[in-house]
């Protein structure tokens, strides 16, 4: 063999701009079909590993392990509340304002009267029969919570009653259930 | 154990065995990729065999604009990859050699590629099996530099040299007319 001589065109890369990146076989896929399918089902494992949690609030909460208890609290004596009356409370906090109303001899209900719609605080009509929220002309059904007419789409949450020797106890509030 | 494809083109006779193979080998559709030339048309009658050199810098490869032809370790240049051809001819022009040829039906361009599956496997080439007059041999770097020794090929030899006819290196070799002269040969 001569003189090894080397030339402008066996110089790689080529001394000029040129756009050709990927032209070796061997670096053309930094992932492959394999590759990317194994990066797919990890990472679907991670999402659905990262979500259990989610899923552990939700088993709680529908197997009712996780349901709060508040402590009792006397409310008024039963006798003290005529019928078709009602009386203003708060449970289970103090800012948490609630509504007893006596609707029969042995028929209380009481509910959280802070409107589902604005928050505007509900009161009991006794002429209408029914729970009203003055700010938007909201009513809600007495008996269920659930609202009847105005702009609420979500009942007020019900606080749960118990009768004792001749008081009203509340014992705690119901899960809001669509 | 690197082999090369080496054309001793003053063998050639003209047969056209290596284009038959081309044909009838296996993916090809019944296309051959090489080419068989008379180099003095009307003169006389010497032929050379040429296929793809497989430039160790292609430009039919630096041409592609979708990057559809692509080098392989061994240092194969790849026909065509069919699912990123967009059929622009770009290469046919790069080539200083003439090579790629053009499917104006599949809208594909294909060229040699040095029978990659087989020559991967250490396995010569469709042509260079076939060929019935050792024009196209099927060598290991020692037989080729044995023959560098024994015809100062150096002074012949078409890639790396000043005057050298090729563009840049190639890694088919190939030898220039009348090298053989004054050699007595047995086959």
């Amino acid at each position: 063999m001569g003189e090894d001589i080397k030339r402008n065109n066996d110089k790689i890369p080529f001394d000029e701009n040129n756009y050709t990146h990927n032209i070796r076989k061997a670096g053309e896929r930094r992932l492959d079909r394999r590759g990317f399918m194994k990066t797919m089902v990890g990472a679907a494992g991670i999402f659905a590993v990262s979500t259990m949690p989610w899923g552990a609030i939700a088993v709680k909460e529908l197997t009712g392990l996780g349901s709060k208890s508040h402590p009792k609290q006397k409310l008024a004596n039963a006798n003290d509340l005529k019928i078709g009356e009602a009386i203003e409370f708060a449970y289970p906090g103090e800012h948490d304002a609630a509504l007893l109303v006596r609707l029969g001899e042995n028929e209380f209900k009481a509910y959280q009267n802070a409107c589902t719609h604005l928050k505007c605080p509900v009161f009991w009509s006794k002429e209408e029969g029914r729970l009203v929220c003055p700010c938007h002309h909201g009513f809600f059904d007495v008996k269920t919570g659930k609202p009847t007419a105005g702009p609420p789409q979500r009942p007020l949450p019900e606080v749960v009653l118990s009768k004792e020797q001749g008081a009203i106890y509340a014992t705690g509030v119901k899960r809001y259930e669509t | 154990m690197k082999q090369l494809l080496y054309i001793e083109m003053d063998n050639c006779i003209g047969c056209r065995s290596c284009l038959a193979a081309c044909t009838q080998c296996g993916g090809h559709d019944e296309r051959n990729r090489n080419y068989v030339y008379d180099v003095n048309p009307l003169v006389n009658r010497q032929t050379i065999p040429l296929m793809c050199l497989h430039c160790v810098n292609p430009a039919c490869a630096r041409s592609c604009p979708a990057q559809a032809i692509q080098v392989t370790e061994e240092g194969a240049v790849l026909s065509a990859l069919v699912e990123k051809c967009i059929g622009c001819q770009n290469c046919t022009i790069a080539c200083p050699y003439g090579i790629p040829k053009f499917d104006e039906e599949q809208n594909l361009m294909y060229k040699c590629d040095l029978c990659y599956d087989r020559t991967k496997e250490g396995i010569p080439p469709m042509c260079a099996s076939v060929c019935p007059t050792n024009t196209l041999q099927w060598i290991t770097e020692e037989e080729f530099a044995a023959k560098q020794e024994k015809h100062r090929l150096g002074k012949w030899m078409s890639s790396r040299l000043p005057e050298n006819p090729l563009e840049g290196e190639t890694h088919v070799k190939i030898n220039l007319p009348g090298i053989l002269q004054g050699t007595e040969k047995l086959f």
